[in-house]
C-alpha cells in the first residue's frame, strides 16, 4: 500500500477453508488487528474461529486468500510467523505425565529458547502465573485454571509478538476466568504484546477486548468497540408507563436525538436509546413538559448478547451442548483418563 | 550452525519428555515385560523339551533375542497412538506452530518410541539369564545389542507414525497394530529358524526387519560375534524408509 501505513499484527483478506470433507469453514473472510490491541472475535462454535486460528498460527493451508502476520505471510512465511506468535489451543496442550516445570522445560528447548536463559524464563512466568508451589507436581493434579494458566505461560514463555488464544477460559468458573485474565493483562501491560482471541464468552469479550469482530458462519459480520456494537444494534432498552395515553408523548421523545421508538399502547411506550444513563434527564423533562406523571419506569442496559443477537440474527448460545462436551472432555483429559 | 545446533536440542526434548514420562511411571514397563518373561519361562521351556528345532541349539538361549523384540517391536509399533491422542488433544497443534520443523515430529518422536520401546532390552535380558539363556556378558556386545535394538525400533516407531497418519482414529489404529504384529513377530526368526519354514513365509521373513533385528541380537549376543554389518545396513535402510514415508504422510495427520 500507500506509505505511511503502520504494519498490522493481523491482516486477513477474502479468506476461504473447504476442508477435504467439503465443509466451508471460512467463506471470504477478512479481519484486521491493530499492533498493541486486544481483538476478539466472537461467535458460536462452528462459526470458523478456530479454523481461522489454526491458519493464523500456520497449521492449515487456506483454500483462498491471504493472511499477514506483523506483514508476514502466513503460507510463505510460515517459519518467521512462527517466532512470532505464542498460541494456546482450545485443547488440552500439556503432558499431563509431567510435572509443570519440565512441561515447560520441554516447550522452552522445543521453541528454541537459549540454554542460559531457559532457567530464568521458566522461573520469571511461573512467578507472573503464581504456579510456582505447583511446579514441581505432575500437571494431571492441577485444577483447571491452573492448567489455563500452565497453557498460556509455555505461549508467553518464548515473549511472543502476538498471542493467538483460542477460546483461553473455556470450562473454567468464574473465578478462575478472572485471574486467567488478569495474568493475560499482566503480561500484556508489560510486554505490550497483541492479544488475539476466540471466544465464545459475550462477557469477556465485552470486558476484555478494545475491539470485538463477530463472526458468524466462516464470515465477520460486524466490528467495532463493545459499546460502538451495542450502539449499532439498538443501544439501552427504556420502558416508561405515565398517567395518560402515551401516543401523546410519542413525538416529543422522538424528537430527542438517539431514541428510537419501538412500541407504543395505552399507557405504556418503550423505546431504544443510545445511551440510557446520558438522555435519562433529557427524556424525563420532556414527558413532565408535556405535564404527565410518570407512573413507571423500566431500564435495560445493552448486552453484547443483545447486540449479537441484533447483528447477526444467530443466538450465540446455540451449541451450548457441545461446549459442554468439551469440558468433560477437557476435565476427562486433565485426570489423566 | 548454531540454529542446526538448536534445531538438534529440540529433537533431544522430545526423547527427554520420553525419559521424564517413563521415570514418573517406571510401572508400565514392567507390566509390559511379563508377557515376554512367560514366553520364555513356558513356551521356551516346553519348546527345548520336545526339541521341535535342533538346528537352534539350546532353545532358551535361541529365542531370548527373538522375545526381546516381541516386546520393543509391540511397545514400539503402538507408539503412534500418541500421535492420535495429540491430534485430538492440543500438543500437536501447538508442536505446528512452534519454530521446530514438522519433520522433528516424526524424528524426535521416533527416536521417543525407540527408547522407550528399548527398556525391554534390560528386563527381559535379565529374566532370560534367570531361566537358564546363556548371553554373552561382554559389555561391548551388550551395549551395541542395545544400540541396535533402538535404532530398529526407530524404525518400528516411525513405521507406526505413518499408520496413525493415516488411521487418525484410535480404534482403526490399535486393530491394524494387532493386525500387523502377529505376521510380523510369526514370519521372522524370533521362534524358529528361517529354513523350517514354507518358502512363501520365508520370502516374507527375509524383507522383515525384525529377522535382522534378530540376527543382529543372537550374532551379538548369543553367538558372541560382531559380524552384524549386513544386518546393520538392512536395518538402517528400515529407518530411513519408514521415516521418509512418515514424514511424507504426517500433513495428512493435521487436518
Amino acid at each position: 500500500m500507500f506509505g505511511g501505513s503502520i504494519t498490522k499484527a493481523i491482516e486477513v483478506r477474502g479468506l476461504t477453508k473447504v476442508y477435504s470433507g467439503g465443509v466451508k469453514a471460512l467463506r471470504g473472510l477478512s479481519i484486521d488487528v491493530e499492533e498493541g490491541s486486544i481483538h476478539a472475535v466472537l461467535g458460536p462454535n462452528g462459526a470458523g474461529k478456530t479454523t481461522l486460528i489454526r491458519i493464523l498460527t500456520t497449521q492449515l493451508s487456506p483454500t483462498s486468500g491471504s493472511a499477514k502476520i506483523f506483514g508476514l505471510d502466513v503460507m510463505k512465511n510460515a517459519a518467521e510467523v512462527r517466532k512470532l506468535i505464542g498460541y494456546v489451543p482450545q485443547e488440552v496442550s500439556l503432558w499431563t505425565d509431567l510435572t509443570g516445570y519440565e512441561n515447560l522445560m520441554i516447550y522452552a528447548k522445543i521453541y528454541g529458547i537459549e540454554r542460559d536463559r531457559r532457567k530464568s524464563v521458566i522461573e520469571e512466568i511461573l512467578e507472573l502465573m503464581e504456579l510456582r508451589e505447583a511446579s514441581s507436581r505432575l500437571v494431571k493434579t492441577y485444577s483447571g485454571g491452573m492448567f489455563r494458566r500452565l497453557e498460556i505461560a509455555c505461549a508467553l514463555m518464548v515473549r511472543p509478538k502476538l498471542m493467538i488464544l483460542d477460546e483461553p477460559t473455556i470450562g473454567l468458573d468464574p473465578s478462575a476466568r478472572r485471574i486467567v485474565w488478569e495474568k493475560i493483562l499482566e503480561y500484556k501491560k508489560e510486554y505490550n504484546t497483541t492479544v488475539f482471541f476466540a471466544t465464545h464468552y459475550m462477557d469477556e469479550a465485552e470486558k476484555y477486548a478494545n475491539l470485538v469482530s463477530m463472526v458468524v458462519s466462516g464470515n465477520v459480520v460486524e466490528t467495532g468497540t463493545p459499546e460502538e456494537l451495542k450502539k449499532k444494534a439498538g443501544g439501552d432498552k427504556v420502558f416508561i408507563k405515565i398517567d395518560g395515553n402515551a401516543s401523546i408523548i410519542e413525538s416529543a421523545l422522538s424528537n430527542i436525538d438517539g431514541v428510537r421508538i419501538l412500541r407504543v399502547r395505552g399507557d405504556e411506550v418503550e423505546f431504544n436509546v443510545s445511551s440510557a444513563l446520558a438522555l435519562l434527564p433529557q427524556i424525563l423533562s420532556s414527558i413532565q413538559a408535556e405535564g404527565y406523571k410518570i407512573k413507571e419506569i423500566r431500564l435495560r442496559e445493552a448486552t453484547l448478547d443483545d447486540a449479537f443477537i441484533a447483528l447477526t440474527g444467530k443466538m450465540i448460545a446455540e451449541e451450548e451442548g457441545n461446549i459442554r462436551e468439551l469440558v468433560s472432555e477437557r476435565k476427562m483429559i486433565r485426570r489423566g483418563a | 550452525m548454531a540454529s542446526g545446533l538448536k534445531s538438534l536440542e529440540s529433537i533431544v526434548a522430545m526423547a527427554e519428555l520420553e525419559i521424564r514420562r517413563i521415570s514418573h511411571d517406571p510401572i508400565e514397563l514392567i507390566t509390559r515385560a511379563i508377557q515376554p518373561i512367560f514366553w520364555i519361562a513356558i513356551f521356551g521351556s516346553v519348546m527345548a523339551k520336545v526339541r521341535a528345532f535342533p538346528s537352534t541349539g539350546d532353545y532358551i538361549t535361541f529365542i531370548s533375542p527373538g522375545v526381546i523384540l516381541q516386546s520393543s517391536t509391540f511397545i514400539s509399533l503402538s507408539y503412534g497412538i500418541m500421535l492420535v491422542f495429540e491430534r485430538e488433544s492440543g500438543v500437536l497443534k501447538r508442536l505446528l506452530s512452534s519454530p521446530m520443523p514438522r519433520s522433528f515430529i516424526v524424528i524426535g518422536r521416533s527416536l521417543a518410541g525407540g527408547l522407550r520401546a528399548s527398556t525391554q532390552y534390560i528386563i527381559v535380558l535379565l529374566a532370560a539369564v534367570a531361566v537358564g539363556a546363556k548371553i554373552s556378558s561382554d559389555p561391548i556386545k551388550l551395549i551395541l545389542g542395545y544400540l541396535i535394538l533402538v535404532i530398529a525400533c526407530i524404525g518400528f516407531t516411525a513405521l507406526s507414525i505413518l499408520i496413525a497418519s493415516g488411521l487418525k482414529t484410535r480404534e482403526r489404529f490399535m486393530g491394524i497394530i494387532g493386525a500387523i504384529t502377529m505376521p510380523l513377530f510369526f514370519a521372522s526368526n524370533a521362534l524358529y529358524p528361517i529354513e523350517v519354514m514354507p518358502r512363501a513365509i520365508q520370502l516374507i521373513a527375509e524383507v522383515n526387519p525384525l529377522t535382522y533385528t534378530v540376527n543382529a541380537l543372537r550374532t551379538l549376543l548369543v553367538e558372541g560375534s560382531y559380524m552384524i554389518g549386513y544386518d546393520f545396513i538392512a536395518i538402517l535402510i528400515f529407518d530411513l524408509l519408514s521415516i521418509a514415508v512418515a514424514l511424507k504422510l504426517l500433513h495428512r495427520i493435521v487436518e
